[in-house]
């Protein structure tokens, strides 16, 4: 495996990371925002470029392309800094690289206090961010993770809203843990594989021709499931995903619900579905009812009873995560390829979302969704962005989100009747909250509560530095609603074993 | 041009106007409508170009596979798609060119004519696709643009909450439409639409059948999810025409039609009598209503009754007649209305109108051409397409002949009462007494509807045309045909004559006045459903909800997280002895982390 001269996977992980390192190391002030735009922009293009390119490029082993490897020091544990993608990777590849921009360009605008250490931790979650996708060595896939969560909590700590310390000490214990199962898991699969390699491409040759033992495989996907679980919002380990987004700063709600939180949906679809399909096979049963039952109905219901915008955004991030764990369980290729265009069209909604809710109280002072009203007659761009992401998350076909919902309704159903029912049943519960908030939120008349923040003056709808992120996410969305065959071709593509393996068991 | 590209334009052009609209025309509305109405103009010229060339094919190109499931993105044109596709464009035209003069001088005339265009690119894509899943895709964006235009009117709230519901109700029948297409993908291996006819389909009994039945209940507003189509009457005026003539509820019907082959007699049955009630129903509310359009708006709930108890009791060619000439005249009813509101400062109230004969003559004299072919006045549309369901239902089944009949004395009794009140009389106040008619853009678009609807019923006599779905209409024979001629007229002259003698043309409604309680029957009878939905929402999905959050947040992050106590006490301890407020600090520990781990992982230590 040789190490091309012009990588991009490595510039994306690394670009950021040093420019964050010239912002701490005391660039003139001047230049901090130019290196940050840098340090968005960076990934965001290489994530484009090697999406036109995948197609055209050789695939390697087990269908990943752009593979490279790269001396770490720590060769004697097996473990190297190996980059490549597949289809899986590069459609989160790209998530994180446009997400990442839009919310650096949003918190580039956002007028925070201390805005410099802000972009820095921001720069530094981007870079664990590319990295964590462009990662084929588990170990680096982890690591990159935790490289990306920590700023998280600092951020959360700082610049975060109401209840902000409880939200973070929330947030960290809960992702904390979840972080530790997954962590066992891991190197249990390590210790337990006999290839003493973190090489996902190593272990999955390893395990194809030398199982682990059934009861083995059992334990080891409970620890990633509850592990990756929690990460994900697994009901009812969900409790800081409302609480936690409900107080980050909008930026940085947007890495992670949108790009962060996906990290444990992938590890179960990249590294424990392949590696240990008898133990997918022993707990899908399991996990689909507390999937569907808890995160989609439940918490369905619960989305529907917040008053507070960015609460009921969490909310429902945490139902749709229901949807996801729903296609896993299923485990065909049909069920798990819908799930990772669900991830990739839930990141850019969810990540919409939160970035228009943030423009919401910029202009109502107020997340209280009781107490708005009229909005859109003053910023009708804001509403039709507003009304387009909820559409989105609600389902509408044109958006990505749809094809990810439609092949895991359509898999479900082969898995089970009655969760295929209990999982419908959420568009339309989806479609009541989602369309209740808006209409509160932007239609009607003019509430008393706006009439007085704004008192006299029209609220001002989004300039072009509020709203070129927001764009960028919405045509997306847009691109792959309308043409999912520019990720679902290599999504298949990297689809053609696991499920396979899934299949046997069953 | 190529047929297939011909139909690929249709569906295209106006996604296109709508984009350009969206990105490029929003501050100009002049542009935008523009645009918006060349866009109809062509769709129309090239549908009827389509329909009328003789032009049948199809062709599906793949959209997404992900393992063995497959979206395809295709066009299946055969007479069904040609015939809905004429009426598509031709009323989309009428709409568009009508909203010109409507909303002159509406400030979001940009926005609307965008949601104009998208509006007619979800409809075609209905229309014309060849499976179901593709279907489905453009019945929820028909879904979503009928929830924006519903919604024009953003500032007032009655407005935001009849988009909301429309769309919300139609998701419920969408969840059994969905569940009916996947069942059925799972079923036959395969949702298209060629191929799912070739064999006999499974549809396990009757669940298949059932549940697709569910969408046209939500779409084409039956019992018991009729409740969206009279509050959508809070959209513009022209918005309603195309909602109730040519798109929204017509897509119901249409698919049913579409679906024809999966259906089994059990199932007609249930749609038979859900279409039957649903028209008697219907006709029982717009008796009582004062709303010009909201008359209207239950007309054609009743209408589409008729259509769907034609398709139960098994004739496409039925329904999709009575589609066919409903668009026309029903079409022309709300264009009719959308005049009447203009020339009056937008007053609905049918009883504060009145002696506008004299004043608008030419809405008036469309508006009795609409109203004598809706009622089924002898060689007028309405006639024909209603005669021959008429004819079927007398045929297969007494109970749903009578049920029908019955409608049609109120369809004819509340038509006409309508009729009566806003033209004939004195004005009775003072818009009414200033009305006036507006400009062409207006008047042109009723006259080519009043033609067609005098003409409509015997377009099943062109030969070319639409033979696959006309030659399956259904005409009584013998004894048959005298009976149902019969019961037909009589049916309009008792309707009718009733209304013409009972109502008066003063202030308020000659019912509520001569029989209180009769109309508050009916007045009762009419609200119940709402009032029924409103109770569940209020009072037990959202009290659901209110409890459920409450254990969430006391049950699972109150006890079990403090559960947790002890050892977020620890942790959360130690963290605080750490925790000094600034953020260097925690900088620091994270990198030396690393830095001791790295090296110690690496052998230095």
């Amino acid at each position: 495996m040789s190490t091309t001269a012009f990588d991009p996977l490595l510039i994306a992980v690394v670009a950021p990371l040093a420019l964050a390192a010239t912002i701490a190391l005391g660039a003139p002030k001047k230049w901090v925002v130019r290196l940050a735009y840098a340090g968005f922009g960076i990934p965001a293009l290489m994530a484009l470029l090697v999406w036109w390119r995948f197609g055209g490029e050789p695939r390697e082993a087990h269908g990943f392309a752009f593979l490279s490897s790269y001396s770490t020091g720590l060769e004697r544990f097996g473990i190297g800094l190996k980059l490549g993608l597949n289809g899986i990777s590069l459609a989160m590849f790209v998530l994180a690289g446009l997400v990442g921009l839009a919310a650096g360009l949003y918190a580039i605008q956002s007028g925070a206090e201390r805005l410099k250490t802000y972009l820095l931790l921001l720069l530094v979650m981007q870079a664990g961010l590319m990295g964590m996708f462009a990662s084929v060595d588990i170990f680096f896939f982890y690591f990159f993770h935790e490289l990306a969560l920590i700023p998280t909590f600092i951020m959360v700590g700082i610049w975060g809203g109401r209840d902000r310390s409880y939200a973070a000490m929330t947030m960290t214990i809960y992702l904390t843990a979840g972080a530790m199962l997954s962590l066992l898991g891991l190197i249990a699969i390590y210790v337990k594989s006999g290839a003493s390699s973190f090489d996902l491409l190593v272990l999955r040759d390893a395990l194809a021709s030398r199982p682990l033992g059934e009861t083995l495989q059992r334990h080891v996907f409970g620890l990633l499931l509850f592990g990756f679980g929690i990460l994900v919002s697994l009901w009812p380990f969900h409790s800081w995903a409302p609480l936690g987004y409900g107080a980050a700063p909008s930026s940085a709600a947007m890495l992670h619900a949108g790009v962060l939180k996906k990290f444990g949906l992938y590890g179960l679809i990249q590294i424990a579905l392949p590696l240990l399909p008898f133990g997918a096979v022993h707990w899908s049963h399991p996990l689909a009812l507390v999937a569907g039952v808890g995160n989609v109905l439940v918490i369905g219901l619960v989305t529907m009873a917040q008053r507070d915008l960015k609460q009921m955004v969490g909310y429902s991030s945490v139902m749709h995560m229901g949807y996801a764990f729903l296609g896993i369980a299923a485990g065909t290729a049909m069920g798990v390829g819908g799930v990772v265009l669900l991830m990739f069209g839930h990141g850019l909604s969810v990540a919409l979302l939160f970035l228009l809710s943030t423009s919401v109280h910029r202009r109502t002072q107020t997340f209280d969704m009781g107490q708005m009203g009229g909005l859109a007659q003053g910023a009708p761009v804001l509403a039709a962005l507003f009304l387009l992401a909820t559409f989105a998350s609600v389902g509408l076909p044109g958006f990505a989100n749809f094809w990810g919902e439609l092949s895991i309704f359509v898999s479900l159903w082969g898995f089970s009747h009655a969760l295929t029912v209990v999982a419908l049943t959420g568009t339309v519960v989806s479609a009541v909250y989602g369309l209740r908030a808006a209409a509160r939120v932007f239609y009607g008349p003019q509430s008393d509560a706006l009439a007085r923040v704004v008192a006299g003056n029209a609220p001002r709808d989004m300039a072009w530095a509020e709203k070129a992120p927001a764009l960028l996410l919405a045509a997306a969305l847009l691109f792959v609603g309308l043409w999912p065959r520019s990720l679902s071709t290599g999504i298949n593509q990297a689809l053609q074993e696991a499920p396979a393996a899934v299949a046997e068991y069953r | 041009m190529t047929p297939t590209a011909a139909a690929l334009a249709v569906l295209l052009l106006p996604l296109a106007s709508a984009a350009t609209i969206t990105l490029f025309l929003g501050r100009r509305p002049q542009g935008a409508a523009t645009l918006s109405v060349v866009t109809a103009f062509l769709v129309a010229a090239l549908a009827l170009w389509l329909a009328f060339s003789g032009a049948r094919f199809s062709q599906s190109w793949e959209w997404l596979r992900l393992g063995s499931f497959s979206v395809g993105v295709g066009i299946k044109f055969d007479d069904l798609a040609a015939l809905m596709l004429s009426v598509v464009g031709v009323i989309g035209l009428c709409v568009h060119v009508f909203s010109l003069g409507y909303m002159a001088g509406d400030p979001g005339r940009a926005r609307y004519f965008g949601g104009l265009s998208i509006f007619m690119f979800s409809m075609v894509g209905i229309v014309l696709a060849d499976n179901l899943f593709m279907m489905f895709i453009f019945w929820e964006l028909v879904g979503f643009s009928s929830y924006f235009l519903i919604n024009h009117w953003r500032e007032r709230q009655s407005a935001a909450d009849a988009s909301k519901k429309a769309f919300i109700v139609n998701r419920v029948g969408d969840f059994g439409f969905l569940l009916g297409i996947i069942l059925c993908y799972w079923a036959n291996g395969t949702v298209s639409l060629g191929t799912v006819g070739q064999t006999p389909p499974v549809v396990f009994s009757r669940l298949i059948p059932l549940l697709l039945f569910c969408g046209a209940v939500g779409k084409s507003a039956q019992l018991p999810l009729q409740i969206w189509l009279p509050d959508a009457m809070e959209g513009p005026t022209p918005v309603s025409a195309l909602i109730h003539a040519a798109t929204m509820v017509a897509a119901g019907i249409y698919m049913l039609c579409r679906v024809d082959f999966l259906m089994v007699g059990q199932a007609r049955q249930v749609i038979a009598w859900v279409g039957a009630l649903t028209a008697l129903y219907a006709a029982l509310c717009a008796i009582t209503h004062r709303d010009i359009k909201k008359v209207l708006a239950y007309s054609t709930i009743s209408q589409l009754g008729y259509m769907v108890a034609a398709f139960g009791l098994g004739s496409v060619g039925a329904a999709m007649f009575h589609l066919t000439t409903h668009a026309f005249f029903k079409a022309l009813l709300f264009l009719g209305a959308g005049s009447v509101i203009l020339g009056c400062h937008h007053e609905q109230d049918i009883f504060r109108l009145g002696g506008l004969r004299r004043r608008m003559p030419l809405t008036f004299w469309t508006f009795t051409v609409a109203v004598a072919a809706i009622t089924g006045v002898p060689f007028l549309a309405g006639f024909f397409s209603k005669d021959a369901i008429l004819a079927l239902s007398y045929e297969r089944s007494g109970a749903i002949f009578t049920v029908l009949a019955l409608t049609a004395v109120l369809t004819a009794f509340y038509m006409l009462r309508l009729w009566k009140i806003v033209f004939l009389g004195e004005p009775r106040s003072e818009a009414a007494s200033h009305s006036h008619e507006s400009g062409v853009s207006v008047t042109a678009p009723l006259v080519l509807l009043a033609a067609l609807s005098l003409v409509g019923g015997y377009w099943r006599a062109y030969p070319g045309g639409f033979g696959g779905v006309f030659s399956l209409i259904p005409e009584a024979e013998g004894a048959a045909r005298a009976v149902v001629l019969a019961t037909s007229i009589a049916v309009l002259l008792v309707g009718a004559g009733a209304a013409l003698s009972f109502y008066r043309c003063d202030g308020d409604d000659s019912l509520k006045v001569g029989f209180p309680s009769l109309f508050g029957l009916l007045s009762v009878a009419r609200t119940s459903f709402d009032t029924a939905y409103d109770y569940y929402v209020a009072k037990v999905q959202q009290r659901l909800a209110m409890v459920l959050n409450f254990i969430d947040i006391v049950g699972l992050a109150g006890v079990v997280v403090r559960g947790l106590a002890g050892a977020t006490e620890i942790v959360g301890f130690g963290i605080r002895a750490l925790h000094t407020g600034r953020l260097s600090s925690y900088v620091y520990w994270f990198l030396g982390g690393v830095v001791i781990l790295w090296a110690y992982a690496a052998g230095v230590l």
